[in-house]
Parts: structure tokens; C-alpha cells; sequence
């Protein structure tokens, strides 16, 4: 990844060093964990349009894949990352089930690989990505701005607010979530 | 980039949507939550005859949460878990297999985020615990000179 996409607070996620083995974290070193990346956590949970309580079972998913995983998580300097990355699991199993879907079978590892992608989970990068987006057009910059604030309202409620036919809301999102992403890659 | 780490870093930035104390709190605790020198048995698929209080027989896939029966083994020992919600209350009934036999002594312990209660478990490896919070689940056996076995979270919500 590119050095303006990983501002300084942000590398704190792929560099941060746990000096015991994982396994021996005492509940001090455990806290800070909570401190540096809980709000992470609920923000990936909440992006996937989890509502409050679904999300709160999401991050406390992903912490409880932790403790049964002290053992296992080989790379404590990439904690952050596979913490982000086991909320994303834990969220996105939560949707499915939320939406009636069938486990397709062995989905979840026992131990997830963090994704190397988790580490844009930022607020500095975040606040760089807001400049962005508010140099887009509408109707991007009104629909990312809804998808970001109140990502679990309906089509219904953001093709009034917004004055756009709830079927073209999904595809007119993505393409505007592909700019956002061009302009930011642009500055990167 | 993945649209939801792009969404979360702008949510974070946004700061309008802090993390409940709930949430933080619960995360703190799951500290003590950790089994120093436990074995993780993990989930297995099982198709089978109905448990003793479900309905159709029907076993989910390996990582279906919610109630119903659920299988999960390590090293030569089985806990099969069945987790069924009652007025919005959590109950959970088992058996360890293979049995203890008479005078093992050994223990099951269901564990939440919130709430631990452990039963003897019976001669032939059977265990139940009622009055629980819905939520995340696991169970511990416990079985003298033993390591602890537990089985992998379980989310069980109505």
C-alpha cells in the first residue's frame, strides 16, 4: 500500500508490536487491544449495515474468536488487521443469517488470515477520504454520504430522499463507490 | 479496497457513531473468558436422528449458527450442544461423548459473555442448563488430569 493511503495512526494496525506471545497477554495489554481497535471493529460492522445489536454481537464475535485463538494467531505485529478482518467474517455471517441464508459449509476458518486491505480502516484515512468524496457530483456525494451515516436505511427512504428510483440506487452506489475509490488511488 | 473498510474509515472520521459502552465493556471482559491450556474442539457436520427436544432431525452446516443441534470434536472427544430459545431465555443440553462412566467427575460448563454455570455431568455424559442469556454460547468439559476442551463460540439469537 501506497504511504498516503497508510497515514501514521493508521500504521499503528500492520506495525503494532505485542511484546508477549499472544497467549500471555495480561488484561492491561488486553484493554489497550480494546482501546486501539474496538471503534474499528464497530465501524466495519456497522459499514456492512449491521443495526446496533447485530453489530455488538459482530465485534463480540470477533473478540471471542480471539480468546479461542491466542494459540494459534502466529503474527501479534498484524493483530489489528485480524481483528478487522474477523468482525468482517463475524458481520457478514450475522447478514446472511439475518437474511435467511444457508451456510455454504466450512466459510469460517478456525483462524482467520488478516487482510492486508483491513489496515484503511482509519480514521486519518478516513478523514482524507471525506475530501474526496465531497468532490464528487451528486448525486455520488449525497448517496455516499447517506450509505456512510445511515447505512441501514432502505432503498426506499434514501429514492426519497434523494429523488432517484429505488432500483437504480444499488448500481448507481457502486458506480460511485469506484470513484471514490479512482480518487482515491489518484491521490495515493 | 474493500467498499466496507472505505465505509468504516468514514464512519470513523464522521465520529457520529461512537461505540456503545456495552460494546466496549463486553470486549474487556471477554478477557476472562480465555482457557489457558484449553483444547478448541471444533464444529462439526452431522446428519442424524432428532435430539431429544428438536423437531425435524435436521443438523446445520458446520458454521450454521442459531439454535437447533451442533456437533463439535477434537481429538477422540465429542460434545454434541442443542440450544433452544424460550421466551427470548437461552437453553442449552448436551451430551460429551464418549460417557465418563460412573465417578469421572467430569464437568460441563456453559459459558456467555455474561453468565458461566457448570453441572456435573451424568454417567452417561448428558448435561442441560436453562435460564441463559441469548447471545454467544460455548461449553467447557472439564475432566480431572485432563487439558479443558470448549467448543468453538456459538451465536444463538432468536
Amino acid at each position: 500500500m501506497c504511504s498516503r493511503s497508510v497515514p501514521p495512526s493508521m500504521r499503528e494496525v500492520t506495525s503494532m508490536t505485542v511484546e508477549e506471545p499472544l497467549a500471555r497477554l495480561d488484561q492491561a495489554a488486553w484493554e489497550d487491544l480494546v482501546a486501539r481497535f474496538g471503534g474499528r471493529m464497530w465501524a466495519v460492522a456497522r459499514a456492512l449495515g449491521l443495526g446496533p445489536a447485530d453489530a455488538a454481537d459482530a465485534v463480540q464475535g470477533a473478540w471471542l474468536r480471539m480468546v479461542e485463538n491466542l494459540d494459534a494467531i502466529r503474527d501479534p505485529e498484524r493483530i489489528g488487521a485480524w481483528l478487522v478482518t474477523t468482525t468482517r467474517h463475524e458481520a457478514l455471517r450475522l447478514s446472511r443469517r439475518r437474511r435467511g441464508e444457508v451456510a455454504a459449509g466450512h466459510e469460517l476458518p478456525d483462524a482467520v488470515l488478516p487482510d492486508p486491505a483491513a489496515a484503511v480502516v482509519d480514521a486519518d484515512f478516513g478523514r482524507h477520504a471525506w475530501q474526496r468524496l465531497e468532490s464528487l457530483g451528486e448525486p455520488c456525494r449525497s448517496l455516499l454520504r447517506l450509505s456512510v451515516l445511515r447505512p441501514e436505511a432502505t432503498y426506499a427512504q434514501i429514492a426519497i430522499r434523494l429523488d432517484i428510483s429505488p432500483g437504480s440506487i444499488g448500481p448507481t452506489r457502486a458506480r460511485c463507490m469506484s470513484r471514490l475509490r479512482g480518487l482515491l488511488e489518484e491521490s495515493a | 479496497m474493500r467498499d466496507e473498510y472505505l465505509l468504516a474509515a468514514l464512519r470513523l472520521a464522521a465520529g457520529a457513531d461512537p461505540v456503545p459502552g456495552r460494546v466496549g465493556a463486553d470486549a474487556r471482559a471477554a478477557f476472562h473468558l480465555r482457557l489457558p491450556g484449553g483444547v478448541v474442539a471444533a464444529p462439526v457436520e452431522v446428519r442424524g436422528p432428532a435430539g431429544a427436544r428438536s423437531g425435524d432431525g435436521t443438523r446445520g452446516a458446520p458454521e450454521d449458527d442459531g439454535p437447533g443441534m451442533h456437533r463439535f470434536s477434537v481429538a477422540g472427544l465429542t460434545i454434541d450442544v442443542e440450544a433452544v430459545i424460550a421466551d427470548g431465555i437461552l437453553e442449552v443440553a448436551g451430551q460429551v461423548s464418549p460417557a465418563p462412566g460412573p465417578g469421572a467427575a467430569w464437568q460441563a460448563e456453559i459459558r456467555t459473555s455474561h453468565v458461566s454455570k457448570t453441572r456435573d455431568l451424568s454417567e452417561n455424559g448428558r448435561f442441560a442448563v436453562g435460564g441463559l442469556p441469548t447471545g454467544w454460547v460455548s461449553v467447557v468439559c472439564h475432566r480431572p488430569g485432563e487439558p479443558p476442551v470448549s467448543t468453538r463460540w456459538l451465536h444463538v439469537r432468536s
